[in-house]
């Protein structure tokens, strides 16, 4: 008779079921067995240095692999350290599986060790939830968590692991493990919808195309190509989805970020909202009152949500696009692509000059194309802060799908997300450069995660955008409060490079134009995880923090 | 000349409606943005500036602008600007007749708040 424990039952079960190879995590004694389990069955374990990274960085890896990421955290303080990446990861609809540690079920109400009811607590921002208390059932209910997260719209799952099931063992040939199917039943729009909607893009004369993280999660990227080729619908591809194609395609948008969307939507007589939500960002009533809207959403409640859509399409999108293609007409609108493209670049001429001049002090646009000009297009780009996000979303461009990420700039508006972000896209494409914009501030938040990018050998490199402040804050407390009445929101110089160069990385410290590309092709070349700390002018203001401002400005 | 006219002739109407007008006054209250309008070849242009609901204006070039609406030239500053069409100011960029300097953010915020004066 061979026995096996909780713990490993669960690892086995998600390794050969569900062909999970990394977990993100940190350990603790709740979780032991577990740990040993993945440990047994060739799990890869990525260990951090804070629960919050574990879960955000699981959250990037479900982006760059396409499929569930997975953290585990242990009982009470663990679970509460990872909440943040789990709020996260719900408002961005991504498939996270957080496998948790909990005070035994044997000492429920005995103030035990780490006891607190984590259910209830994380219930508002995950899909599912639920508690095993059969050793014999971890199989069936992992199988559920792993359904769940990916099954409709994506989203966060949590399934708590007590010690009473974890640590016991049971005779392996009374183990089942569900079969792991794929289902071709799928959600799908009706056929005079589909036609409806092939109407009006017929009769376009001056389309856009906007697609968000549904266009990336629905993962065919080639029923994309074919659609949008054959319509010649301009488009932008926002949040998860960028990068579906290049940002280089003859009709993509997106190297005028979200200036291009504001200035083009309002234009618009038909807009494709594909996989994207109509958040503040879209402002999707005031942008774009006038337009027809086909909306494609995974759940159906979201068609006419926030905007009554002229046509609604349920579904997922590369299911859609497939089906909607050989409905439309061919079509080629050169001609209204030349006048978008015209338009917006001349509302970014400034941009422009700031991209291409040599500046002192540094102008954060410089700095990004700096650095585009040393990496180019073939790599993975990440930014994370207030400003900071809003000119890595701009200032980068890339060949990739998910090639240019700003997590702070998703929902939740999270600081700290860019760190694990990058690690997760370093971790799932080894083979290409993957550069981190950061700013000073938000940079404290998960810093010490170099430690762990040192131990596992995962050389990001991150460009610091220091302007000594939390530069959003700061700009929006000088339109609010005033220049003189600032509060908070002040930072020192500090030298972040030498924390990483003590935690085992590459560190420089970068002061002048001049300076900035030796420095990155150094860093590179270093193989280390590295960080290029680069004083930056601290007066300039996105336009992220002018719209922020008159966001909670309006009462 | 047209152009200069039309410019002092909008200072004067924000002005007003700033006292006046409720929806504008409301919108432009916690402002604190300059917008300057000019020719390309800065000899007709006009800094309007919002701040806390104050608006004021000076006629000339300016360097200390947040946007800049930057019209190829006067005849085509006048056109659009007088143009009833909604699309008058994205036809323009895209055919090379009026560019934006600075924020594109604001020179947004400017063409909403103007409209509430139509
Ligand atoms: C976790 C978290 N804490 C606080 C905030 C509020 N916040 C938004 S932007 C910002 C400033 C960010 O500063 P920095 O990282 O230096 O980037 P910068 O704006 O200077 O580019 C702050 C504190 C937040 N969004 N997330």
């Amino acid at each position: 008779m061979a026995e096996i424990f909780g713990g490993h039952i669960a690892a086995k079960y998600m390794k050969e079921v569900e062909g999970v190879d990394t977990v993100f995590t940190l350990s603790g004694g709740h979780i032991e067995n577990l740990l040993d389990g993945f440990n047994q069955y060739g799990v890869r374990l990525v260990d951090v240095r804070h629960e919050q990274a574990a879960a955000m960085m699981a959250h990037g890896w479900s982006i760059y692999k396409n499929k569930p990421g997975v953290c585990l955290v242990t009982a009470g303080p663990g679970f509460t350290n990872a909440v943040s990446g789990i709020a996260n990861a719900f408002l961005d609809a991504a498939p996270l599986v957080v496998l948790c540690g909990r005070h035994p079920l044997r000492d429920d109400n005995t103030l035990a060790l780490q006891e607190i009811n984590q259910i209830d607590m994380v219930k508002p921002i995950t899909k599912w939830q639920a508690t095993c208390y059969d050793i014999a059932r971890i199989p069936e209910y992992l199988a559920t968590a792993f359904r769940q997260a990916v099954t409709g719209r994506p989203g966060p799952v949590f399934l708590e692991l007590p010690p009473d099931i974890l640590f016991v063992s049971m005779d392996e040939k009374n183990l089942v493990f569900p079969e792991k199917r794929t289902h071709r039943t799928r959600v799908l729009p009706h056929e005079s919808e589909l036609k409806a909607a092939a109407h009006l893009i017929d009769n376009a004369k001056k389309p856009l195309f906007i697609g968000g993280s549904g266009v990336g999660f629905s993962n065919q990227d080639d029923a994309f190509k074919q659609f949008i080729e054959k319509i010649g619908f301009p488009f932008a591809l926002l949040n998860n989805g960028r990068g579906a194609l290049p940002d280089s395609h003859a009709l993509c948008m997106n190297d005028g970020g979200f200036t291009a969307v504001a200035a083009v939507a309002p234009q618009a007589d038909v807009i494709i909202a594909a996989g994207i939500r109509f958040s503040w960002v879209m402002q999707a009533t005031k942008l774009f009152p006038q337009a027809k809207v086909i909306r494609i959403d995974i759940d159906p409640a979201e068609l006419d949500n926030m905007r009554t859509s002229q046509v609604g399409l349920a579904g997922d999108c590369g299911d859609i696009f497939e089906r909607l293609t050989p409905l439309v007409k061919k079509a080629d609108h050169s001609p209204w692509i030349e006048t978008v493209k015209n338009a917006y670049q001349a509302m970014l001429v400034t941009e422009t000059e700031q991209k291409n001049t040599v500046s002192d002090p540094i102008l954060p646009l410089r700095l990004t194309q700096q650095i585009m000009t040393e990496i180019g297009t073939d790599a993975y780009y990440i930014s994370d802060g207030g400003d900071t996000s809003y000119y890595g979303m701009t200032g980068f461009m890339s060949d990739h799908r998910a090639g240019v990420l700003a997590p702070a700039g998703s929902l939740l508006g999270c600081l700290g997300t860019g760190i694990p972000f990058a690690m997760a896209a370093k971790l799932a494409n080894p083979g290409k450069p993957v550069i981190l914009l950061h700013g000073d501030g938000s940079f404290g938040m998960n810093c010490m995660e170099f430690d762990t990018m040192v131990r596992h050998n995962i050389p990001v490199v991150c460009v610091i955008n220091n302007d000594c402040a939390w530069g959003m804050i700061k700009h929006s407390q000088e339109m609010s409060i005033g220049h003189d009445r600032c509060t908070c929101s002040e930072l020192e110089l500090r030298h972040y490079e030498k924390i990483v160069e003590e935690l085992g990385g590459y560190g420089e410290f970068v002061k002048k134009d001049d300076d900035i590309i030796p420095a990155i092709k150094r860093a590179v070349d270093s193989g280390k995880p590295a960080c290029i700390n680069v004083i930056t002018d601290p007066t300039v203001v996105s336009p992220a923090t002018a719209m922020f401002y008159q966001n909670l400005s309006d009462f | 000349m047209k152009f200069t006219l039309l410019l002092f002739g909008l200072a004067q109407l924000l002005k007003i409606a700033s006292h006046l007008n409720k929806a504008f006054k409301h919108a432009v209250r916690k402002a604190q943005v300059r917008i300057l309008i000019t020719t390309r070849d800065r000899e007709r242009a006009r800094l309007f500036t919002f701040d806390r609901g104050k608006v004021s204006s000076c006629g000339g070039f300016h360097n200390d602008y947040d946007a800049a609406l930057v019209f190829k030239n006067a005849g085509i500053g006048f056109k659009v600007l007088t143009s009833s069409k909604a699309d008058a100011s994205f036809n323009a960029a895209a055919d090379g007749g009026l560019c934006i300097r600075g924020m594109s953010f604001y020179a947004k915020w400017f063409q909403d708040v103007t409209q509430l004066i139509r």
